[in-house]
Order: C-alpha cells, then structure tokens, then sequence
C-alpha cells in the first residue's frame, strides 16, 4: 500500500527480467512469448483505486447473517458514493462502525444488527460517513486464519 | 495559474482519520523519540501550548486533557502519497513541496477557478478523508499567502482564489501584512526592510526592483516581482528555512535503471546534507518521490514514501541510508523523470538531544561531516562524492504513544465494529 502507482498498465507491470526468464537453455526465445499475458493480480482487482481504498478488520459477529464475519477483511473505497443496501463505515460514538444503509420511505437510515441498537437517521452529505465497504475477504478454516473469538461482548 | 494545496494541521488530522473518538480532542503530535511537540490540532493550540515545547515540561493539568501520539511518518507519508494521487488525476501538474504541501503549476488551464478549488479539496476530503485549503494565484508566491488567507475562513471548502495581482481585495491584504510573512523573507530581511521603511507585503512590491536588487539580493527582487503578478521564482529557489528541504530535479532523459536513480538520490542526499549543516540544521524525517513524464504517452506513475530517521541528523550517509532504502522500496520498472528528497521536522543543531537514551549524532560524525563540507568547498563538489550505501538492519526508536500503520501493516489494520 505504500506505494501509488496511477493506471498502471497491464504492459508495464510484467517484470522486465522475464524475458530473460523464459529463455531456455539454448537461448532460443520461448514460442509461448507471443501470448504471454500479465498474470492475474488479485490486489489490482480489489483495489480499483489505490488512493481512495483503505483495508480494516472487521471485529464482531453481529452481521453474521449477512456474511459478514468476525476478523473478516473489509476492502473501502471511499471514493463511491453511499447507496441504499450498502455497507458502511461510519464513525459512530467515535468509535469506527460497520452498518447497513437502508430506505424507509423517503428517508435514509443506517440499520445496526445488534439487538438493543436504535437505527440512525442519515444525511446525503452525513458527516460520519468514513466509507463504503466493496468487498469483506472472508478466511475458510484451510487458510489456518481464522480469527480468534470475536472481543465483542453483547 | 498557480495553486499551493496545504493539508489543515496535517499529523493531527492524519491521527484523527483512524481514531475518530479524537475528533474535537486537542491532539498534539510528538517529535522522534517522544522529545517534543511538534504537530497540534486547532484544540491543542487554543490551549496554549506552544510549539516545540519539551513533552516533560507540558503542564500536568493539562497533559491529562490532552492526547499526545508520537510521530508516525510511515501513515504520514502513505496518507501524503494518496492526497498526491488523488491531485495528480486532475491537474497536469503537481510538485511536492513538503509532506503536507504541494503546488500546482496551472498554467495553460482555462478554468473557473473556485470551482476547480472547491473540487480540488472536496475530492482529497472525500478519498482520503483529510482536511485540506487551496489558495490560488497568479504566482507560487501569491498562491501561498492565498492559502494562507483560505485556511482562515470558517466556511468550507477553503478556498482562496485571487485572479489578478491587483484585485482589491488582495492589495487590502498586503497592506495589512508583515514582509516577514512572505515567503523566502526571513526574519533577517525583515529587519533590515524595515530599517528602510518598508514595513508591509505592500510596500514591498511596490520598491523598485533595482533598488532591492541593489540593497538586497536578486532572489528578494524577484519575491517582489511575484507578489506583483509575475511569476519567476521556480521551486528550488526558495524553500521554508525551518520546516522542510526540498531537494529535487528533472531529468535531462528518463531514467530506468534503479542504480542510476540511486546515484540520482545520492547526488541530492549530498546537497540536503550540505543545506541542512549550512543552516545548522538536522532533520527527523525523510521522504523520497518519482515520477514519470505526466505529458508523455503511456503509463503515470507518481510514487513517494517517508521514513523517520533514527535520530535527527544533518549527516550526509545517514540520509543517504535512510533514502535509498526508500528508493528500493518504491522503484518499479518505468521511464522517469523526477526524482526528488524531502527533509520534514527540521530543528536547529544546537537543541540536539543528547541523553544516552534519545540517541543523536556522535561527535565524530559532526568531525566527518565538516571534513567533508571543506574538502568539496576547497577541491570542488566532484572531489568527493557519497558512494554507494549498504542497506542497513532496521532501527528502533522511543515512540510510546505512535498509532498503527493503518494503512501500511496487515497486522495493525484499523478494526471496525459490527453494530
């Protein structure tokens, strides 16, 4: 992440030692060469826009239901704007957030997933907007990942 | 045209950005190695806490109401090169000129100018989430003090545009202001201005030129010719004296190859080193930028990192360390152009800490240095030239209270909560 390249072309990115790489022994170009294609990044495929996407952790089971779980990685891009069935970041009681944004009527809400919570009227230019969540990167148990117990008391 | 964009209290808000319960807090950031404050939040200064005040000395009571974090260049600058990005996608032009400043070269644009302004800094607010103001002139010169005079506004988004050198409200604003509060006029020079009674940003452009070419230097002649609408100053001439350093150049033909950027980096590592020591200076912090032709044909790349270094140094080898370790880590294959080094928390020599446990500079490295200065003065600079550096272990350093490196460590990801 600490570096910023802008459109970096698919050309480009393909190292420039591989064409000594894909020489055999002998020194004779490998046929193969005239379809090598850069291979798949999954980095440039999350990442649409490097300045504006930022990763978080997302701690707690509350939107299990939705598939969001514990210790599962969240990809924000702050650059898009929030639409209704999104999920958010927002900065609520100054502590970093994951709701649901939904409509009733005419109105905008962010929707809590814990029991007890009270949904929270939103504004098209709302302050506490901090992202909109494009993808949450889930570990299966093969990965040896899995979070440890969520910290989150109810 | 030219614009300076300028990131409001810009560690503060950086700190802020992941901790959002910091928000209304007076937040003070601190210098390498936890010594003093170096960075406030508009909270911090109401309280009256002065810049540079040793963290010791702070006021117990006060200390309690405060949040204090140690500097975290490593957010710092990933946060600094995403606030570039997301400029250089809409202006032609754009070059740093401090971690948290840079300048936009607007020339050949036909543009209402609020209106880019206003879209400039919502865009940096939106994407990367930090406060920033825009001040935008006829010249570099006038384009800072238009910063200046946005981020003095209450409303948002801060934007400050003067489109001619004698708009009224502008010749109403020098009136009022000091010489000394011009860019590149010191406090020296105001002194001195002032002996011959030019006590105002006004009365400045209004000497003749060859009355301060005379009296003064070329550089001041030109100052006043800026703030009449006319720029001539290029960046490399004039440079904040206490803040930051700014060594940086274009080159003749792109360059590729790492090493030849290497000895690129070396070259102006030699000549910060050398500004730094001329102005009995050292610094904390390092940052390295590249980037490749924006008018030409084909990919853009724009790249910049900083690091912290050590412990402050004016010591040519230790820059040198510092930025080639950067430069390895930000080159790509790709045609550039610029290379540049920047030098952040810049404190005079003298208050150099020196406990055993801040770390500093040891005596015989301030012997090798002077050497070094009077061999390349007496025998000329290409007498002796910084060689190549090996790629050092990493360092430590005190920074009890530094935040995460939100952005840069998969291990110190900011957590958000399910609700």
């Amino acid at each position: 992440m600490s570096m910023t390249p802008i459109a970096l072309a698919a050309s480009t990115s393909a190292p420039a030692s591989s064409d000594t790489l894909s020489r055999g022994a002998s020194g004779f170009p490998s046929p193969a060469d005239d379809y090598r294609e850069a291979p798949l990044d999954l980095h440039h495929h999350l990442v649409r826009r490097p300045a504006s996407t930022f990763f978080m952790r997302l701690e707690g089971d509350d939107h299990r239901h939705a598939g969001l779980h514990h210790g599962d990685l969240l990809v924000i891009d702050r650059a898009i704007s929030p639409r209704p069935g999104h999920w958010l970041v927002a900065a609520i009681d100054g502590e970093l957030s994951v709701l649901h944004l939904e409509r009733r009527e005419a109105q905008l809400y962010l929707a809590p997933s814990r029991p007890g919570l009270a949904t929270l009227p939103f504004e098209a230019d709302d302050d506490r907007l901090w992202g909109v969540i494009c993808y949450a990167i889930h570990a299966l148990p093969a990965t040896g990942e899995e979070p440890a117990e969520s910290s989150c008391l109810r | 045209m030219f614009a300076l964009i300028d990131c409001n209290n810009f560690y503060a808000a950086c700190e802020r950005l992941f901790e959002p319960r910091l928000e209304g807090v007076p937040v003070g950031v601190l210098s390498n190695n936890d010594g003093c404050v170096i960075a406030r939040s508009e909270e911090f200064k109401a309280l009256d806490i002065p810049m540079g005040i040793p963290t010791h000395k702070i006021d117990p009571a006060l200390r309690r109401r405060v949040v204090l974090k140690s500097s975290n260049y490593t957010l710092y600058g990933d946060l600094s090169a995403r606030v570039q990005q997301v400029l250089a996608r809409q202006v032609p032009t754009l070059e740093p000129y401090s971690i948290d400043e840079c300048f936009l070269d607007l020339r050949g644009l036909q543009e209402d100018w609020h209106a880019l302004g206003a879209r400039l800094v919502r865009s940096v607010v939106r994407e990367v989430g930090l406060p920033v103001s825009i001040g935008i002139a006829p010249t570099r010169t006038l384009a800072k003090l238009a910063n200046r005079q946005a981020k003095a506004q209450s409303t948002r988004p801060q934007v400050c545009v003067w489109t001619h050198a004698d708009a009224p409200d502008l010749t109403a604003h020098l009136r009022r202001l000091s010489p000394r509060d011009v860019w590149g006029v010191g406090e020296r020079l105001n002194a001195r201005l002032a002996g011959m009674g030019v006590l105002t940003a006004a009365a400045l452009r209004e000497t003749p030129d060859s009355e301060l070419r005379r009296r003064f230097s070329v550089v001041l002649a030109r100052t006043a010719t800026e703030l009449n609408g006319h720029p001539c100053l290029s960046m490399s001439d004039l440079e904040t004296p206490r803040r930051s350093i700014l060594c940086s150049r274009s080159f003749g033909r792109p360059l590729r190859d790492h090493n030849a950027l290497a000895g690129a980096l070396r070259h102006h590592c030699q000549r910060a080193g050398e500004k730094l020591r001329r102005d009995a200076m050292q610094a904390s912090a390092i940052g390295v930028y590249l980037r490749t032709n924006p008018h030409h044909a084909g990919t853009f790349r724009h790249a910049c990192e900083w690091t912290a270094l050590p412990f402050p140094s004016a010591d040519t080898q230790q820059l040198n360390r510092a930025a080639q370790r950067l430069l390895a880590r930000l080159w790509q294959p790709a045609a550039y152009q610029k290379l540049g080094i920047m030098l952040a928390e810049l404190t005079p020599r003298q208050q150099s800490q020196t406990t055993l446990f801040d770390g500093a500079e040891p005596a015989r490295r301030e012997a090798l240095m002077e050497a070094w200065d009077a061999i390349r003065a007496r025998y000329g600079r290409q007498a002796l030239t910084l060689g190549p550096q090996p790629i050092d272990a990493s360092w430590q350093m005190n920074s009890a209270y530094r935040s995460a490196c939100y952005t840069t460590r998969w291990d110190e990801l900011p957590r958000a909560r399910a609700r």
